[in-house]
């Protein structure tokens, strides 16, 4: 076990130090900060000046040997956009959009294996074909189409919730809803396929003819065995909404998370939040992926963890 | 213990929910901006969120009334000249700051001071860039000084903030900011609102709007929905499309200006005969109805506004005659050659639409048009490109300072940022018109400038698009030709 995570925490490294290398040169070739921060009008004696100002006017080596060494020190340096720390604003945001992608993807889990299991118990039957349904309208709706949908509804028609912002505990509630249904839909699809398969083995069978509830033959052993490919894909849908879906989702509810920062960091082509932004999620993902080997070994023993 | 967690969250949802249909004063607003400001230093950035906040907070010598005519504020009267590069101001008495420090001619010299030093790198320097320092005289006399005559002097200081000399050196100052205005500071939740509270101690007149809210919300869909609910009382940047749907709305002629900046350089467009045809090809009144609903009106034949200085009342947009347009074509023998229309998506509202239906007439009166949308650094790479200028590049121009030096010195003047022509004469005006003291005489100088431009179709002048603000019921306001969405300027009715 010591190993393994000495391992994974090696290849988590390399992986972070290839993105960041990639944003920086992905970054310094795509455009020039100066000239969308400074108006259209602005003279070339004030570009030079505001250049010479944020450091762009230093070769790409020396550049880069410098954002080598502020990644060590952990400190991107100030955001051009607005002039702080680039992690202190990224501790800032990150909060809100942990607490949004944890209220989708829990809501997302908590809701997809009940379901799931209900579709599988009688495939072909009415909970299935509704389930089926339902996941694909779920799977083919745009989220942004959808926040907004909620919010005329929701939030214009009954008025019963917020339409945008994090105010209170209720301004979480739609876009948590939003940023959950694909993540839900395609894990009920799961669930379901899984049980399906697990059901149809002949332990079940075996279990069932000795006697022991259904329920326990269901929930302990075909809904364990199923599991893995479970985790594996809400590990997955974990990984999609924060370095994804938070992006859309915030932007339409006006969710100050990290998402709606990253974009408006592109917008403004503010390079060095958007490398702070990128390392962070990066780093998110790569503990992520860890986390979901060792649940692996937790829900069947049998797995060599290597 | 999940089941717990649960009922612990929905109680805390229904807290939430009693607390936000508590009563709400009358005079309490709500406002939704489109971006957070990312400090309240009014004197740092050059951002709309900021200006936004901090135009009801912060005050300036010379302001503007709602039709755009410059009047003094801060100032008691309108500054005189002392000397061809020196302006002096007599300062308001008695105005006293947020946290007490006296408004005086120390506070001016600071604040003007602070603004043009280059170690500090104000984004706004632009504006301030011909003045060298400001001297007090005494206690309520300041006088500026510019390296040469600016005429525009007194314009410009209706875009600086004064600041307490005292307060500003504080670290917390961007955050916590001190000024003159109708409006103090109360408080600011980074990513959710900013609070301002009426200054009981203002020098003008008492407004009514007691507190004021702002939100921040980058999706205009979402903003109308907001207002829709009822959360906000008013919303900037309404699209045409949604003005049916709210309760209320206004509108009022804008700050910006597209336009298709023409080559005289090379090219198609070299000759003037084409230029004039890219002009009478353009059915702009249609552009205005049917890309903005009627929300925008034709520019006449200028890059500005009639409530903008250097206006020529004289000149008229050219008509849509595109008969007339394939006649001069045919004289020019330049029927069937290809012309390159660069643009760019997503910058500006509607800019992808308007130079694609640019490039349809075009292509009606029979050129070749080749309709080039990059993305916009690209887009930038060919605006700001000296050496090869592309036939017709879409720009809006947006002029704060509603004075024709900016727009015409970037795009009129051959030495400009965007300018395709190599017009000496044109230049030489409005090099003059930019240190001719005398009101009429500077005006008299652009309108000659107007006239050459015009005369040779340097541009396809467009429209001036207006600014649709969306309103609750309660609200009563009418917005200005600047953009600035002062408090003090708004009432709410029950």
């Amino acid at each position: 076990m010591g190993r393994f995570m000495l391992k994974r925490l090696w290849h988590g490294l390399i992986v972070i130090l290839g993105v960041t290398v990639i944003v920086f040169v992905v970054t310094r070739m795509v455009g020039d900060p100066v000239r969308v921060m400074l108006p259209l009008e602005a003279t070339a004696e004030q570009r030079v000046a505001f250049e010479k100002r944020l450091g762009f006017d230093r070769s790409i080596p020396v550049q880069f040997a410098a954002y080598v060494g502020d990644l060590v020190r952990l400190d991107f340096g100030d955001s051009l956009w607005q002039r702080r720390p680039a992690m202190e604003i990224v501790f800032e945001r990150l909060p809100l959009t942990l607490q949004l992608t944890a209220a989708g993807i829990i809501l997302a889990i908590v809701l997809a294996i009940p379901l799931g299991i209900v579709a599988a118990l009688r495939p072909g039957g009415l909970a299935d074909r509704l389930t089926v349904t339902v996941s694909l309208l779920g799977l083919s709706v745009p989220q942004f189409w959808l926040g907004l949908l909620l919010i005329v509804v929701f939030a214009v028609q009954f008025r019963v919730l917020p339409t945008s912002g994090a105010a209170s505990a209720k301004h979480i509630i739609l876009p948590a809803v939003t940023l959950a249904l694909p993540a839900l839909a395609r894990l009920v699809m799961l669930v379901r396929s899984s049980m399906i398969d697990e059901l149809n083995q002949q332990y079940v069978k075996t279990a069932s003819a000795k006697g022991m509830p259904f329920i326990r033959v269901v929930g302990m052993h075909a809904l364990r065995n199923a599991a893995v490919p479970v985790v594996t894909l809400a590990g997955w849908e974990l990984i999609r909404a924060l370095a994804g879906y938070t992006v859309v989702v915030e932007t339409v509810f006006a969710w100050p998370g990290l998402g709606l920062t990253a974009i408006q960091a592109i917008e403004r082509q503010d390079l060095i939040l958007l490398q702070a932004i990128v390392f962070t999620v990066a780093i998110m993902v790569v503990f992520i992926n860890i986390a979901m080997d060792i649940s692996y070994k937790m829900i069947d023993p049998r797995i060599r963890l290597a | 213990m999940r089941i717990q967690g649960t009922k612990k969250t929905l109680a805390a949802g229904a807290l939430a929910a009693m607390l936000a249909v508590a009563p709400a004063y009358g005079q309490e607003i709500t406002i939704a901006i489109g971006s957070e400001p990312t400090t309240l230093d009014p004197q740092v950035r050059d951002d709309g969120g900021e200006r936004a906040v901090n135009d009801n907070i912060y005050e300036t010598l010379m302001a503007r009334t709602a039709n755009g005519e410059l009047v003094p504020s801060l100032a008691e009267g309108p500054p005189t000249q002392v000397g061809g590069t020196t302006w002096e101001f007599k300062l308001r008495d008695g105005v006293k700051f947020h946290n007490g420090e006296s408004f005086n001619a120390d506070a001016v010299v600071f604040s003007v001071e602070r603004i043009i030093n280059p170690e500090f790198n104000s984004e706004q320097g632009s504006f301030f860039s011909t003045i060298t320092g400001a001297a007090k005289v005494d206690d309520l006399t300041v006088r500026i000084e510019t390296d040469g005559p600016d005429p525009i002097l007194p314009t410009r200081m209706y875009w600086m903030k004064m600041v307490p000399p005292g307060q500003a050196a504080d670290p917390g100052f961007a955050d916590a900011p001190v000024g003159t205005g109708p409006y103090k500071f109360a408080g600011w939740n980074r990513g959710n609102d900013i609070v301002l509270e009426v200054n009981e101690g203002y020098w003008g007149d008492a407004p009514q709007v007691q507190k004021v809210t702002y939100r921040f919300i980058e999706e205009s869909g979402t903003r109308l929905a907001g207002l829709l609910a009822g959360e906000l009382d008013v919303i900037t940047n309404l699209l045409p499309e949604f003005v049916g749907q709210v309760p209320q709305s206004a509108n009022i002629s804008g700050l910006e200006l597209p336009i298709v900046i023409l080559s005289s350089l090379g090219g198609s467009t070299a000759d003037v005969r084409v230029r004039q045809a890219l002009n009478y090809a353009v059915d702009k009144d249609a552009l205005a109805e049917s890309l903005f609903e009627g929300f925008a009106e034709v520019a006449e034949g200028q890059l500005l506004a009639p409530s903008f200085f250097g206006f020529n009342s004289d000149v008229q947009a050219y008509p849509y005659d595109p008969d007339k347009a394939r006649a001069l074509l045919d004289e020019a023998g330049a029927a069937g050659t290809e012309v390159e229309l660069v643009g760019t998506s997503g910058r500006w509202l509607k800019d992808r639409e308007l130079v694609e239906a640019v490039g349809a007439f075009w292509s009606d009166i029979g050129l070749n048009v080749n309709v080039r949308i990059f993305e916009f650094d690209e887009y930038l790479n060919r605006l700001f490109d000296r050496d090869t200028r592309a036939d017709a590049i879409f720009v809006v121009s947006s002029n704060e300072l509603l004075d024709a030096d900016r727009p015409f010195s970037a795009y009129y003047h051959k030495g400009g940022i965007g300018a395709s022509n190599e017009d000496d004469a044109l230049a030489g005006l409005i090099d003059q018109a930019r240190s001719e003291t005398d009101v009429a005489k500077r005006s008299a100088l652009y309108q000659q400038a107007v006239q050459i431009a015009y005369d040779q179709a340097y541009f396809l002048w467009l429209l001036n698009i207006e600014d649709i603000y969306g309103m609750s019921e309660r609200m009563a306001w009418q917005p200005r030709v600047d953009a600035k969405l002062l408090v003090k300027e708004m009432r709410v009715d029950g």
